[in-house]
């Protein structure tokens, strides 16, 4: 992570803003009429229109799908890869790692790891947005990331990048384990956490759309408010102690921020690996490092980057489908190495 | 060097453990006279000393044509997940799947297992067979081979006759069913996993397939073979004249239908508009056993309204 200076000066333009939102939009369009069935574009604005409008006489011999099936599954996709790779962008501003992401530091296996257990053990919630599920995730999520920092603090006091993927890495092979355990006792319910571990956003509701959005909105604007701070935090804590930040307190702020987006999105589709590692770094390339531009044009990307992945696990083997898991880690497994080496050159 | 070393004398053990094995085989005499041989669903030639007597059934299946053939009493132990017919609920249940404990089913001195191969290694085989215990590997993918398996189980157990009766009982009410059917265009879709866990449907290859066809339909999802997941847009898009759902459903939930009937977007589907949704028992219709046939008339009476 470059630290030259603390960088001062605001973010987008307008106008910046503006293409970002035009080329989501675009993907956006695109991952709604292509899929397992391609549907002209003229039958898709022609079903919005009439959903909209309710002139019952708009609808196409496809509107069933666009509208029930294809916009709140790609609303979805949108809205995780726009929460997980802010995530991911405000992880790697706090720790100052550049491989900070929710899967590789293990607090998505936490996350599941709540789901797991609610599902099996706690209320019956099985459907998911269900109230249960959410919360327990979104508490193991935070309980999880204050685990392996701290056992990272214990470990190695200068919290390097190394030290803290290696907890992440062994926290979550010790998070299985228990889900592995979970299973053997659950009996019944081991179809229900399987889905949980594979991370799909196929079959997703308005529900979920409503979920998902909410949360964005909550954390994405608290962590937007601290765009200054995590740019102090780029000179070390110190630094940013001396001008005038409030370590400990904004450093709390974010990361409960961070575990809430987490564990709602792990709730809904379980676990999506490297989308927060991938896409945060692919928008450095583009906008530098000054998080007031980073985080924001991060959540443009990731929503794109996810609609995108999620297109190729629909379509790759039609009429069959493949968890979007599966795309995204095999891209960000390779984009990990990348980095990594990358990282280890400069620092 | 010490790995190359070490390599060579693990190679040199493989091979000689093999040849080992072979042998056994090979040269077991045929000494008295009530031995026989049995070839199983896997090729693999085993020679037994006389009929069965104390049986390990590790697959519900197998369970189901050992009961229908009036061997139960020779079944001594069962896996885990036979639960038909309900007498076989008195035998002592042992771990069966990917959770086969060998050092059990020793125990247990059988002088045959029957199990298939969906989560057995040749390993767990080898070690059974090696403590002289005879091991049927059994695994039907299309009726033809149900057939061919309730005949093996019947050879296995000296119920020949047994078996010869149930397969041409089977043949002849599958005959009689699919006799009464009219062939056309219609189409099922099958539900294996509902939407709450990601649709699954069973496409050709599958005992599903096999029915819905012999009931002159064509099965929805002819391009998928097995069982495989699928995309609610696919289902809504082939618009299929039937739904069959596996899904057992929970207690104090709505049932697989009324759930099928009231998903977004589904309404225009001519299954749901028509309320053509039903539930069948998936243990009847997913195992290669003989109540195929009783999942094959409640379908027949699902399409044709009798």
């Amino acid at each position: 992570m470059p630290s030259s200076t603390v960088i001062r000066g605001g973010g987008f333009r307008p106008a910046a803003y503006g293409a970002m939102l035009l080329g989501t939009a675009f993907v956006f369009i695109i991952s709604v009429c292509l899929g397992s069935v391609s549907v002209p574009l003229r039958d898709v604005f022609a079903s919005v229109a009439a959903a909209l409008s309710g002139e019952k006489q708009l609808l196409t011999g496809h509107s069933d799908i666009i509208l029930s099936v294809r916009i709140p599954r790609v609303l979805c996709v949108a809205l995780t890869g726009a929460s997980l790779s802010l995530c991911g962008a405000a992880m790697q501003g706090i720790l100052r790692n550049p491989l900070a992401d929710g899967s590789t530091l293990g607090v998505s296996g936490g996350a599941s790891l709540g789901a797991v257990l609610a599902i099996s053990f706690g209320s019956r919630l099985p459907f998911f947005g269900g109230g249960g599920v959410v919360v327990t995730a979104i508490v193991f999520a935070f309980m999880s990331l204050a685990v392996i920092l701290g056992l990272s603090h214990k470990l190695d006091r200068s919290l390097s990048t190394n030290t803290i993927i290696l907890t992440g890495i062994v926290y979550s092979m010790f998070v299985s384990s228990i889900i592995s355990l979970v299973i053997a006792f659950a009996g019944d319910k081991v179809k229900t956490i399987t889905f949980w571990t594979m991370g799909s956003l196929a079959n997703t509701d308005y529900l979920n759309v409503l979920t998902i959005l909410t949360a964005l909105l909550l954390c994405a604007s608290l962590i937007l408010m601290r765009s200054r701070e995590l740019n102090a935090f780029a000179l070390g804590e110190d630094n940013a102690r001396s001008v005038g930040v409030n370590v400990k307190r904004v450093k709390l702020e974010l990361l409960i921020a961070v575990s809430i987006l987490i564990g709602v999105c792990v709730s809904i589709g379980g676990t999506i690996g490297f989308v927060g590692l991938v896409s945060p770094h692919m928008t450095r390339m583009l906008t530098g490092p000054n998080h007031k531009r980073l985080l924001s044009a991060s959540m443009f990307f990731g929503a794109c980057f996810l609609m995108l992945a999620d297109l190729l696990s629909r379509t790759i083997v039609r009429p069959m489908e493949l968890p979007v898991g599966v795309v995204t880690s095999f891209i960000g497994a390779v984009a990990f190495v990348f980095i990594f080496k990358k990282s280890g050159r400069v620092g | 060097m010490k790995k190359r070393q070490f390599a060579l004398i693990l190679a040199l053990a493989l091979g000689l453990s093999l040849l080992a094995s072979c042998g056994t085989v090979l040269e077991k005499p045929e000494e008295n006279t009530g031995s026989f041989q049995l070839v199983d669903m896997e090729g693999r030639v085993l020679n037994l000393e006389g009929p069965a007597e104390r049986v390990i059934a590790l697959t519900a299946s197998d369970c189901e044509i050992l009961f229908a053939l009036g061997a139960g009493d020779f079944v001594i132990a069962r896996g885990q997940y036979c639960n038909y017919p309900e007498k076989a609920l008195e035998l002592q249940a042992i771990s069966s799947g990917s959770e086969t404990n060998t050092e059990q089913i020793i125990a247990l001195k059988p002088d045959l297992v029957i199990m298939n191969m969906m989560d057995q290694t040749l390993k767990q085989i080898a070690a059974m067979e090696k403590a002289g215990i005879p091991v049927v590997v059994n695994s039907a993918e299309s009726i033809d081979e149900v057939y061919k398996s309730i005949e093996l189980i019947g050879k296995a157990v000296g119920k020949d006759m047994e078996a010869e009766t149930l397969v041409s009982d089977m043949r002849k009410n599958f005959e009689d069913i699919s006799s009464k059917s009219i062939q056309g265009e219609k189409t099922v879709y099958f539900e294996v996993s509902p939407l709450e866990y990601g649709l699954w449907t069973a496409g050709k290859g599958t005992f599903m397939d096999e029915i819905v066809e012999l009931l002159g339909m064509k099965n929805a999802f002819p391009d998928v073979s097995g069982w495989a997941e699928i995309s609610q847009e696919q289902v809504i898009e082939r618009n299929p004249d039937y739904i069959v759902t596996i899904s057992m459903g929970t207690l104090g939930q709505p049932s697989p239908t009324e759930e099928i009937m009231s998903r977004r977007g589904w309404q225009g589907i001519k299954a749901v508009s028509e309320g053509a949704v039903t539930e069948i028992d998936s243990d009847e219709i997913a195992r290669p056993g003989p109540r195929l046939v009783s999942a094959a008339e409640g379908l027949y009476a699902f399409f044709y309204g009798d």
